[in-house]
């Protein structure tokens, strides 16, 4: 197979530790997004839930950043996981763009911790999200040509998506909330924006990216990357059964609306990680077609 | 009409992309090579590379070698086998990081013959 690296126990370690703070990050910078979007139609319980997430996910996030650079100074050391407290490799990967990205993403997850403060803590998260965001345009390939769309591209991409998987659980919640269908039919209005600008600007990456169709069957990355696409699609589909059928049977208050809804909102949740995983197995082990 | 502008935009600049990494160029002794004499271990990238830990392994385990280059980033890494090398098969490891924070690695093997 073309463009895809050795794999061994530390590479392994390294895709689910990516994988994890990919999460966390997503879901400290959307409880963050939905908190503030959503302030006025949410109610209570769900908007501190949403807070909470924020919170949770970005003390994880802090500590994943720890734990990511003691893999990353295994794996370029070559002497197993005891390179992971070695100074001097410790000291290369805080030299190399991870050590950059680490910053903006480490000031980024405490800025969120600022939500739990009143008004002004919420413009203060919203910050800490973007600071997350940009944080992802700092390192690998997003630091090739062409550099403007390389680094604004994943920005927005991160951002929407974010929106979309901080907001799955608070809305899971929301179903069981008197006010709960109304926003759900406003989310999921809101959403169809976001989701339009999440597959423009990842089919844009993958474009930037691979190059050429033939790329995408003949190359390690492509593959991986159909089988993200795969699982987006599905995704896509539950989203889009949300909202055409499942939420109007939540605001017709049929018999058992909540039920079906709340499953199908778990599954969704349970499609993000699985494309969470496939993110980080893309990044971490194959070469995108255009480097290799 | 999105997809054509952007692949247009993707074959443009597919040149300056392919630069965004630096790959071992080449080696010497070169991969596959068979050779009677090894005075130096060489490789080249085409953008600087730092190179951490680098092995070589016969078929009768490690065999001790000097490195000429330290471990800041370079486009020419440069070894000796401190003892003559017995004929036999080798393979060279090494492991590092690209400038873009990528852990790299890659190996290359020779065979000495007398």
């Amino acid at each position: 197979m073309t463009g895809l690296a050795p794999i061994d126990g530390v590479v392994v370690l390294a895709i689910l530790a990516k994988a994890l703070g990919y999460g966390a990050a997503l879901l400290a910078m959307g409880g963050a997004l939905f908190t503030l979007l959503f302030a006025k139609r949410a109610e209570e319980s769900v908007l501190r839930l949403a807070q909470h997430l924020a919170v949770g996910a970005a003390i994880v996030g802090l500590a994943v950043l720890a734990l990511r650079f003691g893999i990353r100074a295994a794996r370029i050391s070559g002497m197993g996981f005891e390179g992971a407290t070695d100074p001097m490799m410790l000291g290369f990967v805080w030299d190399s763009p991870l050590g950059t990205a680490a910053i903006w993403r480490g000031i980024g997850e405490l800025a969120i911790l600022a939500i739990l403060l009143p008004r002004v803590g919420h413009w203060i998260a919203l910050a800490g999200s973007l600071a997350v965001a940009m944080s992802f345009a700092q390192v690998g390939h997003s630091l090739g040509e062409p550099r403007a769309a390389l680094a604004v591209l994943p920005v927005l991409h991160l951002l929407a998506a974010a929106f979309w998987v901080g907001a799955l659980l608070p809305l899971r919640k929301a179903a069981l909330t008197p006010t709960g269908a109304d926003l759900l039919h406003h989310f999921g209005n809101v959403a169809a924006y976001g989701v339009a600008v999440l597959i423009l600007v990842g089919a844009a990456l993958a474009w930037l990216l691979s190059g050429s169709v033939a790329a995408l069957f003949g190359t390690a990355y492509g593959l991986v990357l159909l089988v993200k696409v795969v699982i987006v699609s599905a995704l896509l589909g539950i989203a889009s059964l949300n909202k055409l059928r499942l939420v109007p049977a939540l605001r017709a208050e049929k018999r058992g609306a909540t039920i079906v809804l709340r499953r199908s909102i778990s599954i969704e949740m349970l499609a993000v990680v699985l494309i969470l995983l496939a993110t980080a197995t893309l990044t971490s082990l194959t070469t995108p077609p255009i480097n290799l | 009409m999105i997809k054509q502008t952007l692949f247009g935009l993707a074959v443009a600049m597919g040149p300056v992309l392919a630069a965004a990494h630096s790959k071992s160029e080449e080696t010497m002794p070169a991969d596959g090579a068979t050779v009677t004499d090894v005075p130096e271990l060489t490789m080249r990238f085409d953008d600087p590379m730092r190179i951490i830990s680098v092995t070589l392994t016969s078929p009768d385990g490690d065999v001790k070698i000097e490195r000429e280059t330290g471990m800041d980033p370079t486009t020419e890494f440069r070894a000796m086998p401190l003892e003559e090398l017995a004929p036999g098969s080798y393979r060279f490891d090494w492991r590092g990081m690209a400038s873009d924070g990528h852990p790299m690695q890659g190996s290359f093997s020779f065979t000495v013959v007398q």
